[in-house]
């Protein structure tokens, strides 16, 4: 059995008085792709943004590397090298794409090695290249996510937080998306994938989680996943 | 062609609104002043190192500013002036025209010449000219019998104070609207420490690092509160602040404070109340002695050299990580969260920063009008600065300096200038019901406002617009996930 790197135990989480997460564990172990599915409102979003310390949980451990994070503010934990493309890509759009990448190598003050990164994302986004003096704001939709998930890699995560990748984009679009996710984590970077299109999430992951209005209710490999019935019948829309 | 008309036209209204208005010699600055404008707004239109061209093109553009500006001299002296009771003098209105010309043609020539050069010496030139015209600038007042120095230091400490909360409010987005309570703060931390009001009398070269010290832990203070919130939540609890402060400090001239029985304080006066803290120390130099209210070059210099130590400061700020970390902040602050800013310090340091410079700027004007009471850092100073830094371009320094001069001017030379003609010309006409109207004090605010409305219709990105116009007012984002 593989480390996790990444440890939920037990985490509740509240919006004020909304009980939004009602108990998460899981694990993320180096090198996986893990994925978690399920349909609005199941609390995918806010188990991401509890782990990036966007908001604290009321309850519940979360380590990562056996370091806990759970009461620690979110720039430090971005510090460790948890970094995520947060929900709806929120890119800078008033900066150029160049712009954009540097900022994602904030914690970071090494001309040398962010020259590399840059590489590196370039290599693995071509199109990111050919609008690097263009304003953010003006990329088109799978452009914005392409750069979200760049900027997120220029900071050399060691576990990789992807919200929603899919979101929004063409067929095609999201097809490209996930080789890179794919080809992202064979170079080396753990993966924690939030996703709605689970036939594509399932397709791509190691493992998954389903998750249910707070809870999770089924844990298994991503194949097993595909395959069960329950999972079919509700995210996949086999009959 | 047309762009180069538009920007002598430019030059050439300004000349002709300052000789119109201020008369006498006026008009020779008239001209300066609309050569530099002239020179700053013509388009680089010519290639570079075309020095041939770049004349001829600021003979033309000059010509066009020269007339107008001369055109105000002569309306000033032929019409107004025998009107209001000044008799016409020949004399003085042909030295006026001659100089305007001889001050005004070759200093837009030169910019125009400046203007074609590759940037970094372009830069350069720009910065030269500028050095020329501000360091000439007190004997030029006295040879040509200006009087304008007395506004003109208090108009450079609104600049100095613009271009603090142009670092709140255009680096870092933070809509502040309480500023002027940083100014009240640092005149009165320098004025209590430099007086003989607690009986500490230290020099104004000691109390000006106080004062700053002061403001920026009060920057702190005010910021902490303030740091979940944003967009015009913040611009409101910042409004309050502005109007808690000068009313805390009218107000804290009798405390008495009684920790269980034992009274710790009675009656005590920390800020002197209505009355203010006076007289407050003059700085004092060698060769110069101590600074004299009649004298102002001194005063001229010293807040000029402030101005351009901050000035320093800021550039080196806004191109280091914190001023990274300021752009991130402005642009979206949960994703400068998610690159591993830590947002709470970022925001806290714009506020302290910010405070720092308009508390310099408050020790500066205390110790230059010798004295300071809670009325001089009303809401209206907010506002005033607030419209310096969107006329000029948010989060742009030279477009902030120069909106800072367009509006201070405005405010201090101009419209009183203009109140006066206007009240010469209603008494000349003998219309008795409009003699009680003072255009200066009661147009103002209308004049503020009336230019807040149509910048953001007609240029919202302010006169010199940054490289990324910021943004305000950023909508209210909704903050609950939608998973």
């Amino acid at each position: 059995m593989a480390t996790p790197i990444l440890a939920l135990q037990d985490v509740h989480t509240y919006y004020g008085n909304i009980h939004a997460l009602k108990g998460i564990s899981l694990t993320v172990n180096a090198g996986e792709i893990v994925t978690l599915i399920g349909s609005n409102g199941a609390g995918k979003s806010t188990t991401l943004r509890t782990i990036s310390g966007i908001i604290s949980p009321r309850q519940g451990q979360i380590s990562f590397n056996d370091t806990r994070i759970d009461r620690m503010p979110a720039h430090e934990i971005v510090r460790l090298g948890v970094l995520q493309s947060p929900e709806g890509r929120r890119i800078f759009p008033r900066l150029t794409v160049l712009e954009n990448l540097e900022m994602g190598a904030f914690t970071r003050n090494d001309a040398v090695t962010m020259k590399e990164d840059l590489e590196r994302v370039y290599t693995l986004f071509p199109r990111l290249r050919e609008r690097i003096n263009q304003k953010g704001g003006t990329l088109s939709g799978g452009e914005q996510q392409m750069l979200a998930i760049g900027r997120a890699l220029m900071g050399r995560p060691t576990l990789l937080l992807l919200d929603e990748p899919s979101m929004g984009l063409a067929p095609v679009l999201v097809e490209q998306i996930f080789q890179i996710i794919q080809d992202i984590n064979k170079q080396g970077t753990t993966i924690l994938l939030v996703e709605q299109n689970a036939l594509m999430a399932l397709a791509v992951a190691h493992r998954g989680y389903v998750l249910q209005t707070g809870q999770i209710v089924l844990s298994d490999t991503a194949q097993a996943l595909q395959t069960n019935e329950t999972v079919q019948k509700a995210y996949l829309g086999v009959e | 062609m047309n762009t180069r008309i538009r920007s002598s036209l430019i030059g050439g209204v300004f000349g002709f609104a300052i000789a119109l208005i201020s008369g006498g010699f006026a008009g020779i600055l008239a001209g300066l002043v609309a050569g530099l404008i002239n020179g700053f707004s013509v388009p680089q239109a010519e290639p570079l190192n075309n020095r041939a061209g770049a004349v001829r093109q600021g003979l033309v553009a000059s010509l066009i500013a020269s007339v107008l500006t001369i055109l105000g001299i002569v309306i000033r002296s032929v019409l107004i002036d025998p009107v209001i009771g000044t008799p016409l003098n020949i004399a003085s209105l042909l030295i006026s025209m001659i100089g305007a010309l001889i001050l005004g043609i070759p200093v837009c020539v030169i910019m125009c010449v400046i203007r074609t050069e590759p940037p970094a010496r372009e830069r350069i030139g720009l910065a030269i000219v500028i050095g020329i015209v501000l360091v000439t600038y007190p004997w030029l007042d006295q040879f040509l019998n200006l009087r304008f120095m007395n506004e003109v230091i208090p108009v450079l400490v609104f600049i100095l104070m613009a271009l603090g909360l142009n670092i709140v409010v255009g680096y870092a987005g933070l809509l502040d609207l309480g500023y002027a309570a940083f100014f009240a703060i640092g005149a009165y931390a320098a004025g209590m420490v430099s007086s003989p009001h607690f009986g500490i009398s230290l020099s104004f070269w000691l109390a000006i690092w106080v004062a700053a010290a002061v403001a920026a832990l009060f920057g702190v203070i005010l910021g902490s509160p303030t740091l979940p919130l944003r967009g015009d939540y913040l611009a409101i609890v910042t409004l309050g602040f502005g109007e808690i402060v000068p009313i805390a400090i009218k107000n804290l001239d009798k405390v008495t404070i009684h920790i269980w029985n034992y009274p710790l304080l009675v009656n005590f006066d920390i800020t002197g109340g209505t009355k203010g803290i006076n007289p407050i120390n003059r700085p004092w130099l060698p060769v110069i002695g101590e600074f004299s209210p009649s004298a102002p070059t001194p005063w001229y210099f010293l807040i000029l050299g402030i101005m351009l130590i901050s000035i320093f400061f800021i550039s080196r700020l806004r191109n280091s990580r914190l001023g990274r970390a300021w752009t991130a902040l402005r642009e979206d602050e949960l994703a400068a969260g998610a690159m591993g800013i830590n947002t709470v310090n970022v925001k806290l340091l714009a506020f302290a920063i910010g405070a720092t410079v308009s508390g310099l700027a408050g020790a500066f004007y205390g110790s230059y009008i010798s004295a300071i009471f809670p009325e001089s850092f009303r809401f209206d100073v907010s506002v005033m600065l607030l419209c310096m830094v969107i006329l000029g371009g948010l989060g742009n320094m030279s477009g902030v300096i120069l909106g800072g001069i367009i509006i201070q001017f405005a405010d201090r030379l101009f419209l009183p200038q203009f109140s006066t003609v206007v009240q010469k010309l209603i008494v000349a006409s003998g219309n008795v019901s409009l003699r009680e109207v003072n255009f200066a004090s009661d147009f103002r605010l209308l004049l503020f406002g009336l230019t807040l409305v149509l910048m953001m219709i007609l240029r919202p990105q302010g006169l010199v617009p940054s490289g990324r116009a910021a943004r305000v007012m950023p909508t209210a984002d909704a903050e609950v996930s939608h998973d």
